[in-house]
């Protein structure tokens, strides 16, 4: 008679826990994503975040995306020797061999096998400070996008638009996007074949470890 | 001998039954000792009989947090934050993966383990990568344990994680209601309500959960102190868990882990009610499939190419 007493209102409890909380599923309904997806066409306000991304300098993207302006990692900070133009004066060079000393850790492997790129495809070569194309004369070292997407136009438009590419910490709030140099180098673009940074172990191998 | 049994004797014997195996399994899934001063044992028994996160009040829920930090400190020795932030109001999270861009380096699995404190003896996992030979689109012909240099020539790399699946199996299955899908989207578990049966495992056709068969061992000085009530804090022995989309990052506004660490850009994620959003845009600009989309599950989860 004791267990029945105290049986009773556990199953109680336990019985009503069920049927409320089955209450709280019913409420999703039974809409498929894809429709929720098409049907939310209303632009929404712009949700913030709770951390503001790490300060760093960004600069405004020349152009915009389809939610409006948005912003790139700046570059110049992150280059070494910059501004250029502290070297490359019109005074001859005072040491031999300086541009093997300066910049011989540079290995060019941008372009095609047959015509691969010279430092002048990508370089302003009257003023060092600056990039260019044949169509640009003058593009800033923070705004190389836009060189890039002289031949990569496709990634640029997948970069302006968030297929290519990644955000800077948040996905709420203001965008902020690293640039194409923070990920591909841009004298050898192409990413390089190394280990992973882990890795999933066999089955086997895991059995072992857990019986230790 | 036949013994016959009256309808009193029956219930009588069949609630014993219950009411018995119930504290059985609430003394056998907590194995922790329940010693200590009267704080701690206050603590720790008012934590076996605290409610479904759902049914708490604003007022229960904060109490519980300050209630697990306390217990954090004692058992892990370690000052953590664990959060109860509710969703966003107009967020759905969804998440696409560029198969053509990934390149097997892994680094969002060692992110994912070290945001969400997983178990190292182990090595649980919630993201995994297969490699795949080209033009293959089953996921079982991969090679979820390769051990070599990356990318490997005339290969492609697939991740899988939870989809949190709009029609989530896993939810369905669940015989105590500990595991559900939040406003945003995301399937989660309430760890202290899981009994462990493993039902949610077996419903999931993407291997997306994971079962703690002991108590999950990390290192003191790796154990991440943001946590979420739902979402990274310390699981215990018998109790499932999986892939939240990191909820304690992304309801703050920012990627989940697996995101932020990609070295490709492969993975994107974003609000799928918001029409400028970068998910928005591979939807509506890339080739996109979802996996075993023929199931009916509606995971939040595509699979892209460029």
């Amino acid at each position: 008679m004791k267990y029945f007493k105290t049986g009773i209102p556990i199953l109680l409890v336990l019985t009503g826990t069920m049927i409320v909380l089955s209450g709280c599923d019913g409420a999703s309904g039974h809409q498929g994503v894809m429709e929720t997806i098409k049907a939310a066409n209303a632009p929404v306000e712009m949700i913030k975040a709770t951390h503001e991304i790490p300060p760093e300098p960004l600069v405004r993207v020349s152009e915009e995306y389809q939610g409006g302006i948005f912003y790139t990692q700046a570059r110049k900070d992150k280059m070494e020797r910059f501004e250029c133009s502290s070297c490359h004066t019109d005074d001859g060079a005072t040491i031999n061999d300086t541009r093997e000393a300066v910049h011989g850790n540079i290995k060019l492997n941008h372009g095609a096998v047959t015509n691969p790129d010279a430092c002048d495809t990508c370089h302003n070569m009257s003023d060092r400070n600056y990039l260019a194309t044949e169509a640009v004369a003058k593009i800033d070292f923070d705004h190389s996008y836009q060189l890039c997407g002289t031949c990569h136009f496709r990634q640029k438009k997948d970069w302006v638009g968030g297929a290519h590419g990644k955000r800077i910490q948040n996905w709420a709030g203001k965008r902020a996007v690293l640039n194409c140099a923070s990920c591909h180098s841009p004298h050898s673009p192409r990413f390089a074949k190394r280990w992973p940074a882990t890795f999933s172990p066999p089955d086997d191998v895991l059995a072992d470890k857990v019986e230790e | 001998m036949k013994q016959k049994q009256d309808r009193r004797t029956f219930l009588k014997g069949a609630l014993t039954c219950a009411a018995a195996s119930s504290t059985l399994i609430a003394a056998g899934c907590n194995n922790r000792k329940l010693e200590g001063g009267g704080e701690e044992m206050s603590a720790r028994w008012n934590e076996y009989f605290k409610k479904n996160y759902r049914l708490m009040t604003p007022e229960e829920k904060e109490e519980t947090v300050r209630r697990l930090e306390q217990l954090a400190k004692l058992d892990y020795d370690v000052d953590v934050n664990v959060e109860t932030t509710p969703p966003k109001k107009n967020v759905l999270y969804g998440y696409a993966f560029n198969i053509s861009r990934c390149e097997g380096y892994m680094d969002c699995v060692e992110a994912c383990v070290k945001e969400n404190n997983l178990d190292r003896k182990s090595k649980t996992q919630y993201v995994r990568i297969f490699e795949m030979e080209n033009g293959q689109m089953d996921i079982t012909t991969g090679n979820g344990k390769y051990f070599h240099e990356v990318p490997k020539e005339d290969h492609f790399y697939m991740g899988i994680q939870c989809f949190h699946c709009e029609q989530a199996p896993c939810v369905k299955a669940c015989p105590t209601k500990a595991t559900w899908k939040e406003p945003d989207g995301i399937v989660v578990v309430d760890y202290d309500w899981c009994i462990g049966c493993r039902y949610c495992m077996a419903a999931c056709p993407y291997f997306g959960r994971r079962f703690n068969w002991h108590d999950p061992e990390v290192p003191k000085e790796e154990i991440n102190e943001n946590q979420h009530y739902l979402g990274n804090r310390m699981r215990k022995k018998g109790q499932m868990e999986k892939c939240t989309f990191c909820i304690q990052r992304t309801r703050n506004g920012k990627l989940p882990a697996c995101a932020d660490a990609c070295p490709t850009g492969s993975r994107v994620f974003g609000n799928l009610l918001d029409p400028n959003s970068e998910i928005r845009f591979v939807l509506k600009n890339k080739k996109v499939f979802r996996m075993k989309e023929e199931l009916g599950t509606d995971p939040k989860f595509w699979y892209f190419i460029d």
